[in-house]
């Protein structure tokens, strides 16, 4: 009896810590009254002030610079008129060039860490790729990693097509990266005497209605990596069955169409994110990175289509009852795991969308957060399958630790690392008892547990927000047009609990909806399910034409 | 019953939207969204689901 009072007693203080921080101090102790703050001092500056300034001399810089200090000056600054031999009477170093040069760094920071965040995520197509071959059998290898390779492409194009103007065409100029704005086109209804924005409609092949810009093609690139890790949740959830034709078609219209529909009503002016401005609703729907917007629709959208293409043969006995189908190599899920988390660091801290200006040194704790939360259900995870089965399941304990990382991605921007930790741990049980559900109650065929891990965690850590955000974040003010910072239920405000819930509802409720009937489609044009000939041999031949491990011959246990 | 049971689900996304225009206090929208949550959980897990185990591929 022991432990588990150990281990609610942890959970209670972890909780109390979090707590206590809520109510912003009225005083400081001692009841001093506080000091005032100091008052900003405009200093002016003058082209006077720039005429001293100089550049090394050409001959120092020939002598080499090995300690940095002669790199970097005011030579490198853009002038718009420069004095030369043949222009002795231009202006020179100005002001507004100072000035100029000072924005462009701003935003020239702000493209870097994005773009360097999109490739981390990009990368993480290689994390989840072997997550899932390593958890399926030898004989499907070249089939399931060939599903996640594909839907990189397919994706990306379905993507730039059509789904980046759905999703971002209307209101998706972000002013850390200059502001796009081209990208202000939304269609909207009207509804309970509310403007609520459903699409948006420019930025079609990135050329449409000017979007050949710069800052637009900074968004594309990291709201696309995004989408792809959607795409590739279902990958997994279907393993070992999935016809690689209706595979193709599937992931299109996830990615020209379902996806981008809710990222727009999130993150794109749509009407979840005006549920703030328009009903009083905290600061609308909010969602830092993702949980809801891209793990919860790919959760969602692999339990549709699992359950629709029914389990794999052997999976349940003729009583129903589960046999576990063990994958072939959990040397290189744990890695994949590993590069998933890696990974998340360009997931989290990105989605702040830049690293100078806006209270965007928030980066910092955003990490801080991912990394606690991880951990957090990495153990919760392990300990909870060392408890009930008396070993620490390897397999399950990265599904922890991405469980973990899932149910941050929402909150990681909103919440202090105490509540992190109380987020990770949860998403690291919630996943366990989510998997065996699925599997043992619903009688769904999960063979990498994507439905718990993204599905069940998404939604999990878009609720975690409306219980958790301290409202000590600030992010130029305001968030989604409403001012002030994100503040949950804990700390003061339940209607952004409500926000959140119905954020909730949209993805259990309309996107599960949509995605079920298109692969109904689906099914009844190209057929979901592989033969039964086909799935016993494995996919890899009938469907790729090549095995993955031609060396090694697959035998039977005797 | 697919249809059903879509239909149901998507039932409960309608009364969390309808929340918006049929309460104005926080805790009765809180109400009516909890339930319209329920609503879509029973559509998916209750019907939906049973229907695609009825004629499940182990069962054969």
């Amino acid at each position: 009896m022991k432990k588990p009072i150990t281990l609610a007693f942890l959970a209670m203080a972890l909780v109390a810590a979090g707590l206590a921080q809520a109510p912003p101090a009225a005083a400081p102790p001692g009841g001093a009254p506080p000091a005032a703050a100091a008052a900003p001092v405009a200093v002016p500056i003058t082209d006077a002030d720039l005429k001293g300034i100089e550049a090394p001399k050409p001959e120092l810089r020939l002598k080499g610079d090995p300690d940095g200090a002669l790199t970097g000056t005011v030579a490198d600054v853009a002038v718009a008129d420069p004095i030369t031999d043949k222009t002795p009477k231009a202006k020179g170093l100005t002001i507004a060039d100072v000035v100029n040069q000072i924005g462009q760094n701003k935003i020239g920071i702000n493209f870097t860490w994005t773009l360097m965040c999109g490739f981390l995520v990009m990368f993480m197509q290689a994390g989840f790729a072997i997550v899932e071959t390593g958890l399926c059998r030898a004989k499907n290898a070249n089939h399931t990693m060939m599903m996640n390779f594909a839907v990189y492409s397919v994706g990306l194009l379905a993507y730039w097509l059509i789904g980046f103007s759905i999703q971002m065409g209307g209101v998706g100029g972000v002013a850390n990266l200059g502001g796009a704005p081209t990208l202000n086109s939304e269609y909207a209804i009207t509804l309970f005497g509310k403007s609520m924005g459903l699409f948006g409609q420019n930025g079609f092949f990135l050329t449409h209605s000017g979007t050949y810009d710069v800052g637009v093609m900074v968004v594309f690139l990291f709201q696309m990596v995004f989408m792809d890790t959607a795409l590739t949740i279902v990958t997994g959830s279907c393993a070992e069955r999935w016809k690689l034709v209706a595979f193709v078609v599937s992931s299109f219209m996830l990615g020209a169409f379902i996806y981008p529909l809710f990222g727009n009503w999130a993150w794109g002016g749509g009407w979840l994110a005006t549920l703030g401005t328009n009903f009083g609703l905290g600061k609308g729907y909010c969602d830092f990175a993702g949980s809801g917007v891209v793990h919860s629709v790919g959760g969602l959208s692999a339990l549709a289509i699992a359950m629709m293409i029914g389990p794999r043969l052997g999976k349940y006995t003729r009583q129903g009852k589960s046999n576990p189908i063990v994958g072939h190599d959990i040397v290189i899920v744990l890695l994949g795991c590993l590069i998933l988390a890696f990974g998340w660091f360009g997931f989290n801290p990105g989605s702040t969308l830049g690293a100078s200006g806006n209270g965007n040194l928030r980066i910092s704790s955003v990490a801080v957060n991912t990394m606690l939360a991880g951990m957090a259900g990495f153990f919760s995870s392990m300990l909870y399958m060392w408890m009930r089965y008396g070993k620490p399941d390897a397999s399950m304990s990265g599904n922890g630790l991405l469980a973990g990382l899932v149910a941050i991605t929402a909150p990681s921007g909103f919440v202090n690392p105490v509540a992190s930790v109380i987020i990770g741990l949860i998403g690291g049980l919630l996943v366990c008892l989510s998997v065996e559900f699925v599997d043992r109650v619903l009688k769904v065929d999960d063979p990498v547990g994507a439905i718990s891990v993204h599905g069940a965690n998404g939604l999990w850590g878009v609720i975690a927000v409306g219980l958790f955000a301290d409202g000590k974040s600030n992010y130029g003010g305001s968030w989604n047009g409403v001012s002030g910072s994100v503040t949950g239920l804990f700390y003061g405000d339940a209607s952004q609990l409500v926000a959140q819930l119905i954020g909730v509802s949209t993805l259990i409720g309309f996107v599960f909806v949509l995605v079920f009937v298109v692969n109904l489609g689906i099914d009844a044009l190209v057929g979901q399910r592989s033969s039964a000939k086909s799935e016993l041999e494995g996919l890899d031949l009938p469907e790729i034409g090549q095995l993955g491990y031609p060396e090694f011959e697959l035998k039977a246990k005797a | 019953m697919i249809f059903i049971g879509l239909i149901i689900t998507l039932l409960g996304f309608a009364l969390s939207v309808a929340s918006l225009g049929m309460a104005s206090s926080v805790n009765a929208r809180l109400v009516m969204v909890v339930a319209g949550i329920a609503v879509s959980l029973f559509g998916i897990m209750g019907i939906l689901n049973p229907a695609y185990l009825k004629n499940a591929i182990w069962r054969k």
